[in-house]
């Protein structure tokens, strides 16, 4: 299919949005809206994939980054020294190695987007969500299926870690009163 | 079908279904009351919200609060669009309709995790917290049984999924996919028995601070919600718009509105879940069930 003049529009504009609100996720000041605007964010960038037909990677992306951004903003909020996360706090530190990283970072991967000579292979199907799933099941099977059982295997240990009767003993231990048995002094 | 036609389908759809959805459930929570009253109780809540003064909390989250409102119906509706209701190919064939749908539900849980959070005020905060376990608990079963209909269909588009229905419904072959699905999409609208994001237990939890429009808003949003998720029920586990004599559109809407009373009915009869049990009864009963209805499906494909 060949792009129209809206589908360059299109890109151009969620790019941008994608951008600016990256930008935002360090100019508020509280962890939910920060959270949210990086999910704004992924969301542009699974937008401007939907716009290149790429349909299935592009709201795949949206669908994950709903469960994870909620999964994010739960972690900072428990984490921060800043009860419940209710009140502002600042959001950025370390200014000047985070401005020379993320400056860097950018020329990086600009300079490889515009640079490097990508293959040019045009879709061999009509559907390319079908195109995708041999490319996944075909030719970069291994590559995919090592990073699947990595995966696995992280998801096993930090069941074993957490579950009730994990390694490191019963969860509930600590998490329930004790017995009102006055004199005895412990659990029985 | 063009873009303005669709959206007016839309739109017409979700209102028609948020008022069925309200009036069933109407006339299952307020017995005696008569039917006549039950259909004349959308429109009267709905001017008696509108009429009602919005009330405010100490330092709300203002812009978060009005978008999370706002953003609820969107869901409902983007969720539809991937929907054939009248026959293949009119109202928005997408090809990665199932891909969209499932998408859009799963950002409820960003809607109304803000709906909690933006008042400033404990009780919604914590209904939030709660509705982000649930779903987090059942979003994977809720995916895999969605995603499990493309398997004997061979494609992610609805229309092809319920073309595929024509000899045989999939509720016939998946009915473990049918339960599990109307499971967790009672859970994904917080609704009964799983609507602890707003339960008796938190007085009324992520709404106690939502009054006025903005509550007539959150209501229609949720109401709008059953409607998508009905309708994608019943499009690939009820075979959607075919059947017999009567016109397409018209089997599309008289299984939704089966569907609707259906959870109108469980919502306000079965009791209500205990959050912790919630959370188990996801990840120990329903994933492992979900994958069951995986590899059924797969091996009857094959």
């Amino acid at each position: 299919m060949n792009p129209g003049p809206l589908s360059y529009v299109l890109v151009s504009a969620f790019g941008i949005g994608a951008v600016v609100s990256g930008w935002l996720v360090f100019r508020t000041d509280s962890m939910l809206r920060a959270a949210y605007w990086l999910m704004v964010s992924f969301v542009s960038v699974g937008a401007m994939l939907v716009v290149l037909d790429a349909q299935f990677l592009g709201l795949i992306l949206i669908l994950m980054m709903s469960g994870e951004m909620t999964i994010m903003a739960i972690f900072m909020i428990m984490f921060m020294m800043n009860p419940a996360g209710l009140n502002p706090m600042t959001m950025v530190h370390q200014h000047r190695t985070s401005i020379i990283a993320g400056v860097g970072s950018f020329l990086v991967l600009a300079w490889v987007g515009v640079m490097a000579e990508f293959p040019n292979l045009p879709a061999t199907t009509a559907d390319p969500t079908v195109d995708l799933g041999e490319e996944l099941l075909g030719r970069s099977m291994l590559i995919f299926e090592s990073a699947g059982v990595a995966l696995l295997a992280v998801m096993i240990g930090a069941i074993a870690l957490v579950a009730k009767q994990g390694r490191f003993g019963d969860a509930y231990d600590g998490s329930q009163e004790p017995d009102i048995e006055v004199g005895t002094g412990s659990r029985t | 079908m063009t873009a303005l036609g669709i959206l007016a389908q839309v739109a017409v759809t979700l209102v028609g279904g948020a008022y069925v959805f309200t009036v069933a459930d109407r006339l299952m929570s307020a017995s005696g009351t008569g039917v006549r009253s039950a259909l004349v109780y959308p429109v009267r809540r709905l001017s008696f919200l509108l009429l009602q003064p919005v009330t405010t909390t100490e330092r709300p989250d203002f812009s978060a609060w009005i978008l999370a409102t706002a953003l609820l119906p969107a869901l409902a509706a983007v969720g539809a669009v991937a929907i054939p209701i009248a026959g293949p190919s009119a109202g928005g064939d997408i090809s990665a309709g199932l891909v969209l749908f499932g998408a859009a539900m799963l950002v409820v849980l960003v809607a109304v995790f803000i709906f909690g959070w933006a008042p400033n005020s404990v009780f919604p905060m914590i209904g939030g917290y709660r509705f982000a376990a649930v779903v987090l608990s059942i979003g994977i079963p809720f995916s895999l049984v969605v995603l499990t209909t493309a398997i004997p269909a061979e494609s992610l588009s609805v229309g092809v999924i319920v073309e595929s229905q024509s000899n045989l419904w999939y509720l016939v072959v998946q009915p473990l996919g049918f339960v599990i699905y109307l499971i967790t999409a009672a859970a994904i609208a917080f609704w009964g028995p799983f609507d602890l994001p707003e339960g008796a237990d938190l007085a009324g939890g992520i709404v106690v601070e939502a009054s006025g429009v903005r509550l007539a808003m959150w209501r229609f949003g949720r109401a709008a919600l059953m409607v998508t998720l009905s309708l994608m029920g019943q499009a690939v586990f009820l075979g959607g718009y075919l059947g017999p004599v009567l016109p397409g559109w018209l089997w599309t809407v008289i299984k939704t509105a089966i569907l609707l009373v259906l959870l109108a009915l469980t919502g306000r009869t079965l009791a209500r879940m205990r959050v912790q049990r919630f959370v188990w009864f996801g990840w120990v009963v329903l994933l492992p069930l979900a994958l069951v209805d995986v590899f059924v499906s797969g091996w009857l494909a094959l």
